[in-house]
């Protein structure tokens, strides 16, 4: 009985898998006997989850049942194991209550304790209840693997619970269960380094401490393809296509717009052609109507006023006629000299009067000599009578020749004056005639004239006019309004940018500060790591192995009062003298109060791990900061970018709208000039063929006018032969009148001489006479005289006594009533004038009206005609065409409306644009096809864009792509592809940097093991003279590469992300440090690739290798050691490594005050093994207190080396029954 | 390391001699094997004088084309060049094809030999085109399509992109096929006798 250390000294399995119950002691070196599938491996792993409690860590396959359910089967399933310590023994009981749990019970087993009186085995509860009863302590229920091993390898601190331990083991316990499991599970393989490094490995690591290579792989490819994207984006090509798509895409867009709005006009156009066609017919009949109605009233006005006007023509006749008699007539008596006559006539009563009273005075003188007065008056009476009677014969003959004459005059006069009327008549008629056909032309002219003002007032096309005016003016108005708008964005972007550029300024400031730092407090830390490295590594030779070698509890003695620095000095040759008292070069020293300054390897280590967690601490804080740093970016390119691209989006929206508004101002001002010059163009038109009729009615006019002259000119001459005829004539009449008259007078003379002589010499016989008789004859003479004076001046006055009286009367009758007459003409003339006048205004009016109705009547037939041919156009050159199919919807759903385009002109148009637009769509779609092209299927732009994509999706695809540009998302994506690599590399590096921080332990354990192989005492067999072992750098290229990854995040910092693509404000070390870290990124990716290996593992980052000399056989440094010796040879080197490993394991995991206990090595399988070397094999594994569990297939002898030998039999139930077998140990 | 050090050439050098030399193309825009990488370290001026004159060592040179490269031999005879003349006859009609399709076939374009086959089923004009397409033995449209494909591919003009779903890319090469097509001056053979079609190359 080994009962002086701590040992699992029995396991008790109660309705365990196939066995009922059995009771087996442990404490030394036992043997298994049975054939396969008894139940061997079963039971090794009960004893092996003694030390693991790893249900998981028991070589059971995935085919298998679990654990849990191959062995606990029952409510009353329980595994006891019985640990034997330096008191008294404690078990465990391991049970199922849902899961695997354990208690401690402080107590040595007992079945009793498990067992009804019927041997049934009792509940948990009934067992629980009868150690209650019977006073023994028992743990609550241990519900976790991890405290069961932390009670078990004394860890625990519940003070009722930390004395039920098996060893004391230190921090790293757990590969001393590690290391019994891995045994176990390795027992079966070959001699390979490699099993020595997973062993190792295994030992130190946990299932979690590798580096997955799949995960690797994942983070490497997700960063290689955006890597790439963003690459091919950036390049010159790409970006040349993004311009083009952005180009082609406006002007596809603009072009549909264009052929949308034009598609709209041409509906409008034609339903408000099919709706204004019965509107636009009555209209123009309407006009029709208008037109008649104006004509008929012109007419009825015209005439009256024509009546009118003849009227006062014919007064103007008379009274010019009146006017022209009047004045003839007092030219005629001007010419008789009627002045002079009138004037005489006044004399006449006056004359009249003085020759009676000279006729009185006569009588008077004559009356004495009456007699012969009377005689010689009778006879000069006679005389005279004679004379007279002969003077009136002469004058009535000369009378009778004047009269005669003068009616002859008055015949030629009257003949003149008849010519002369018929020829005026003539005249006046021909006159008239062409006086009235100057007339017609002169109001054809006037008409003409009026015309032309009309025309020159009418403002043709003036509602087109005024729709462009208003649609420019607005147009301007809306340009104004958008190029403020358009200056307010720009200002914001520029105010934006800089808001980001200082934003991300202070973020990189505030980064490379921080990373600064960090790196400071790291080369710190570093600094005192590497300060605590060197202490450990000098340990060994130093003071400080020495007293840990050499003197026990140093730290409580000399640790109190040595230098720290003393203590890692290697030249101070310390050796332990006799003088066993605690003294100080002899002086005793009280140090119960003196602080310890010494720290144990422990402590350094974990203060060198403390320092380690800092640099992580600094480093993930660093990561940290970056992260939230670069979220910062990334929000702040969220922000910024979302604000610029939409207000980019916004410029370039109102810089097309500007830019389209200037097209379309250009336009309107065109179509405006087009619409002026048409109107121009028409009224130019309209002048050209009133001008032409003006210049046609104006040569008639000149031709009448000439006419007119001929005519008087030739009338006048008439007149002139006419007069000039009369008047030779009447002087003929009035010389021959003459010269008969004056022969007449001379006759007259003649013969009154003769009376007049005759009459003189009875005179002179009276006054002979008279003398005689004294009678004054002078007196009476002279009054004679007085008396013929008188008759004389009476006479002549008598002779214009008729004219004047028929002048008088004239006068009275007309000459005093000329002026009324002028005035009444004049007034007359005024009233025909203002007749022609009115008549022309009316003229003037009416044809205005008509002219404009009639402009109105032709522009509703010129629009039915339009509208006909349009829909016709429309019908048989448009509707059939794909284009139509295209723009169907909004042809059929335009509002009617007049535009000012025709529906020809409107299909024309978008037939043509069509094929333009068209045209351009395939560029577009092509650079939109290429540039997609560049990317793969999968890129996380996602920039793709099928083959038979629509319309719609082709400009959604460029819609994303410029929001993708203006919100400069390429930048978000640089950011985040910059974070990745840092993770990844981050991620890569501290995995490495984790798992080659086990490189160290890896060190020490192979330094053990190899201090331990020398140790090994085979002197006796002589069959193995050394196993020797060391360790290698690594083969693997995965890791290689992977420590270059470590080694360049360690040497670059967590910086050089930042010259990932950018050329801006990266500096080129930068660049170049980016470049290479996307280098060995990718290199890594494809090693990945082409070793296929699933992950890195510890055993991964060294190779070990193997020198083993077997007798004469020596193997050489080797990885890999096929064969040594014979099958047994073999055996036993792997069991003598493995327990070697055990113990290097165990001594370096357990505490170093606890030495007193002893564990299993569960080695299956040692049949081929002899018993001379088994025989070495326990006794090295007992100097080693390590007690073997092996498995045999028979008995073979073997057995009787072990304390314990376990016999397994199946039984008719099934049930497995294990028993003793009676063998004696013959050494162990 | 980037460069191979005797020749301080790219260490694809080999990949590229690889493509090559089998008369395919390099092009800008093909992602299998790496091809757009090849493509920019060809397309890295530096590295291309360097190739170009080791290449040219060997007879062989590297030509430029629209995004894409290719070898030609220096000093060809004439038999080559009509040898190459034959191989193109072909996709005259191919490209005929491609054009005519409602979304035409260019540059970056992604579809799938079904979409094409059905589009000719539904198109006689187009299906005459492809029945005419000379070379072909395949009896269903669709294998019809998938021949042109497969041998485009073969030829560089297409990849694969997507195995599962049958989908091919239009590689930038294929710049190569329109810019032949573009160069052929047709005369019209009634004046002369002597007049015919002259390709530049």
């Amino acid at each position: 009985m080994e009962n002086n250390c701590r040992i699992l000294n029995r396991i008790v399995e109660i309705n365990i898998a196939n066995v009922k119950y059995t009771d087996l002691e442990l404490n030394g070196n036992t043997c298994f006997v049975g054939t396969n599938n008894f139940g061997k491996t079963s039971l090794q792993r009960a004893i092996l989850f003694f030390y693991s409690a790893n249900t998981r860590g028991l070589g059971i396959s995935s085919s298998q049942k679990p654990f849990e359910e191959h062995y606990f089967k029952f409510e009353n399933s329980y595994l006891v194991y019985e640990i034997q310590t330096e008191q008294k023994p404690f078990f465990v009981i391991v049970y199922r209550h849902n899961k695997l749990v354990f208690r401690f019970v402080d107590a040595a087993y007992n079945p009793d304790f498990f067992f009804n009186e019927n041997d049934e085995a009792l509940k948990i509860k009934e067992i629980l209840a009868g150690l209650d009863k019977r006073g023994i302590f028992f743990s609550q229920q241990i519900d976790t693997f991890e405290r069961y091993r932390n009670i078990l390898y004394g860890t625990e601190t519940d003070k009722q619970l930390s004395k039920f331990y098996l060893l004391k083991g230190n921090e790293k316990y757990q590969n001393i269960p590690k290391s019994i499991t891995n045994v176990f599970l390795s027992s079966k393989s070959s001699i390979d380094s490699r099993f020595i490094k997973d062993f190792i490995a295994n030992s130190l690591t946990t299932d979690t401490s590798s580096i997955k290579l799949e995960q690797v792989d994942r983070q490497l490819r997700q960063f290689n393809e955006k890597y790439t994207d963003i690459e091919t984006f950036l390049k010159k090509e790409s970006q040349q296509l993004i311009e083009f798509i952005d180009k082609k895409y406006d002007q596809v867009h603009m072009l549909k717009g264009q052929q949308m709005e034009m598609a709209d006009k041409l509906g409008s156009s034609l339903r408000y052609a099919e709706t204004q066609n019965e509107t636009v017919i009555k209209a123009s009949q309407a006009k029709q109507e208008e037109l008649d109605k104006l004509s008929e009233n012109y007419e009825e006005q015209k005439t009256q006023l024509e009546e009118k006007q003849k009227d006062v023509r014919e007064e103007i006749g008379y009274y010019d006629k009146s006017i022209r008699e009047a004045n003839k007539k007092l030219k005629e008596y001007k010419e008789k000299n009627i002045e002079a006559a009138v004037e005489k006539n006044t004399e006449r009563e006056k004359l009249q009067v003085e020759l009676n009273i000279a006729r009185r005075e006569y009588e008077t003188l004559t009356s004495n000599v009456q007699s012969i007065e009377m005689k010689y008056s009778a006879l000069i009476e006679q005389l005279r009578n004679d004379k007279t009677a002969y003077i009136n014969k002469v004058n009535s003959k000369t009378s009778e020749i004047f009269n005669h004459y003068n009616e002859l005059q008055l015949l030629q006069k009257n003949e003149y004056s008849k010519k002369e009327t018929d020829l005026k008549q003539k005249r006046e008629e021909a006159l008239n005639e062409l006086g009235a056909e100057v007339t017609a032309k002169q109001i054809e002219y006037n008409e003409l004239k009026a015309e032309e003002k009309v025309i020159r007032n009418t403002r043709f096309y003036e509602n087109e006019i005024k729709a462009q005016e208003t649609e420019l003016a607005d147009l301007r108005a809306i340009n104004y309004k958008n190029k403020s708008e358009l200056a307010i964005k720009t200002n914001l972007v520029q105010t934006n940018q800089k808001e980001w550029e200082n934003l991300e300024n202070k973020l990189k400031t505030s980064l490379s500060n921080q990373i600064q730092k960090t790196n400071n407090e790291i080369i710190r830390v570093k600094a005192e790591i590497k300060a605590i490295e060197d202490k450990l590594n000098v340990q060994h030779d130093a003071l400080y192995g020495y007293l840990e070698k050499n003197v026990k509890d140093w730290h409580t003695t000399i640790g109190k009062v040595v230098n720290e620095d003393l203590l890692f000095r290697t030249d101070l040759n310390p050796t332990l003298t006799d003088n066993k008292d605690v003294s100080l070069y002899g002086v005793s020293l009280k140090l119960d109060d003196v602080q310890v300054v010494s720290k144990s390897i422990e402590e350094y280590q974990f203060e060198k791990n403390e320092r380690l967690a800092i640099i992580r601490d600094l480093e993930e804080s660093l990561n940290q900061f970056q992260v939230s740093t670069n979220e910062e970016k990334m929000l702040a390119a969220d922000k910024f970018g979302k604000q610029l691209g939409e207000l980019k989006e916004d410029i370039k929206v109102l810089s097309y709208s500007l830019e389209l508004a200037e097209k379309r101002e250009k336009k309107l001002i065109l179509e405006l000039e087009d619409w002026k010059q048409r109107a121009n163009t028409e009224i130019e038109e309209a002048l050209t063929g009133n001008r032409q009729k003006l210049v046609i009615v104006e040569e008639e006019l000149a031709v009448l006018n000439k006419r007119k002259n001929t005519l008087l000119n030739d009338f006048n001459e008439q007149f002139d032969k006419l007069k000039t005829f009369s008047e030779e004539r009447i002087a003929d009449l009035k010389n021959r009148q003459e010269t008969e008259i004056s022969e007449l007078e001379v006759e007259k003379k003649n013969q009154v001489k003769e009376y007049e002589e005759k009459e003189a010499q009875l005179s002179s016989e009276k006054e002979t006479n008279f003398k005689a008789k004294g009678v004054d004859s002078k007196e009476i003479k002279k009054i004679d005289a007085r008396i013929k004076e008188l008759q004389e001046a009476l006479k002549e006055i008598e002779q214009y006594a008729q004219l004047v009286n028929d002048y008088l009367k004239d006068k009275r009758d007309i000459f005093d009533k000329l002026p009324d007459f002028i005035q009444k003409k004049e007034e007359f003339v005024k009233t025909a004038n203002d007749l022609t006048t009115e008549i022309e205004e009316i003229a003037r009016k009416y044809n205005v009206k008509r002219m404009e109705l009639n402009k109105q009547k032709r522009a509703y037939e010129e629009e039915l005609i339009e509208f006909n041919n349009g829909i016709n156009y429309f019908t048989k050159n448009f509707r059939e065409t794909p284009v139509f199919n295209k723009y169907a919807d909004i042809i059929e759903r335009a509002e009617p409306k007049k535009t000012n385009y025709s529906v020809m002109d409107l299909c024309t148009q978008l037939l043509k644009n069509d094929s333009h637009f068209n045209e351009e769509y395939t560029a577009f779609q092509r650079y939109v096809n290429e540039f997609a092209g560049k990317y793969r299927l999968e890129n996380h732009f996602n920039f793709v864009i099928r083959n038979d994509a629509t319309q719609g999706e082709y400009e959604r695809f460029a819609q994303n792509l410029r929001s993708f540009v203006n919100e400069n998302k390429i930048q978000l994506s640089i950011a985040e592809t910059a974070t990745q690599i840092s993770l990844v590399t981050e991620s890569i590096a501290t995995k490495v940097k984790e798992l080659s921080g086990q490189k160290d332990k890896i060190q020490h354990i192979i330094s053990l093991i190899a201090e331990d192989f020398k140790k090994a005492e085979f002197e006796e067999s002589k069959l193995i003279e050394y196993i020797k072992i060391r360790l290698e750098d690594s083969d693997n290229k995965v890791y290689k590469l992977l420590k270059r990854i470590q080694e360049f995040r360690e040497e670059n910092g967590l910086i050089y992300n930042e010259g990932l693509f950018n050329t801006d404000f990266s500096t080129h070390k930068n660049r170049e440090i980016s470049t290479r870290a996307v280098k060995l990124l990718d290199q890594l990716r494809t090693a990945i690739k082409e070793q296929e290996q699933e992950e890195i593992r510890l055993q991964d980052l060294f190779e070990l290798k193997f020198n083993i000399k077997e007798g004469l056989n020596e193997t050489g440094w080797t990885h890999k050691i096929d064969s040594i010796g014979s099958t047994g040879t073999d055996i036993l080197v792997k069991a003598i490594i493995y327990i070697t490993l055990l113990h290097v394991f165990i001594k370096e995991s357990s505490h170093r005050s606890s030495s007193d206990f002893k564990v299993h090595c569960i080695i299956d399988e040692v049949g081929q093994i002899s018993a001379h070397y088994l025989r070495e094999l326990l006794r090295f594994a007992k100097a080693r207190n390590i007690m073997m569990i092996n498995g045999l297939p028979n008995k073979s002898g073997l057995e009787s080396h072990y304390k314990y030998t376990y016999q397994f039999k199946r039984e008719e139930n099934n049930n497995v029954r294990i028993f003793p077998s009676i063998v004696t140990e013959v050494e162990a | 390391m980037e460069e191979t050090t005797n020749y301080n050439l790219p260490k694809q050098t080999h990949d590229i001699f690889a493509v090559m030399a089998r008369g395919n193309f390099i092009s800008s825009n093909g992602t299998r094997d790496g091809m757009n990488r090849l493509y920019d370290i060809i397309n890295n001026p530096e590295n291309f004088d360097r190739l170009q004159a080791y290449f040219n060592v060997i007879r062989y040179n590297i030509e430029r084309g629209n995004n894409y490269f290719y070898f030609s031999r220096l000093n060809e005879p004439n038999s080559e060049l009509e040898k190459k003349l034959e191989r193109f006859e072909r996709y005259i009609d191919i490209i005929d094809l491609f054009a005519s399709m409602d979304n035409k076939i260019g540059v970056g374009s992604r579809f799938r030999p079904t979409e094409i086959a059905e589009e000719c089923n539904a198109n006689v004009r187009l299906k005459q085109k492809l029945q005419k397409i000379p070379l072909y033995r395949s009896e269903t449209l669709h294998n019809k399509v998938r021949e042109i494909c497969d041998l485009m591919s073969r030829d560089s003009f297409l990849e694969l992109e997507d195995e599962k779903s049958e989908s091919y890319k239009v590689l930038d090469s294929y710049n190569y096929l329109l810019d032949i097509i573009n160069a052929i001056a047709i005369y019209d053979d009634a004046g002369s006798e002597d007049t015919q079609g002259i390709v530049y190359n």
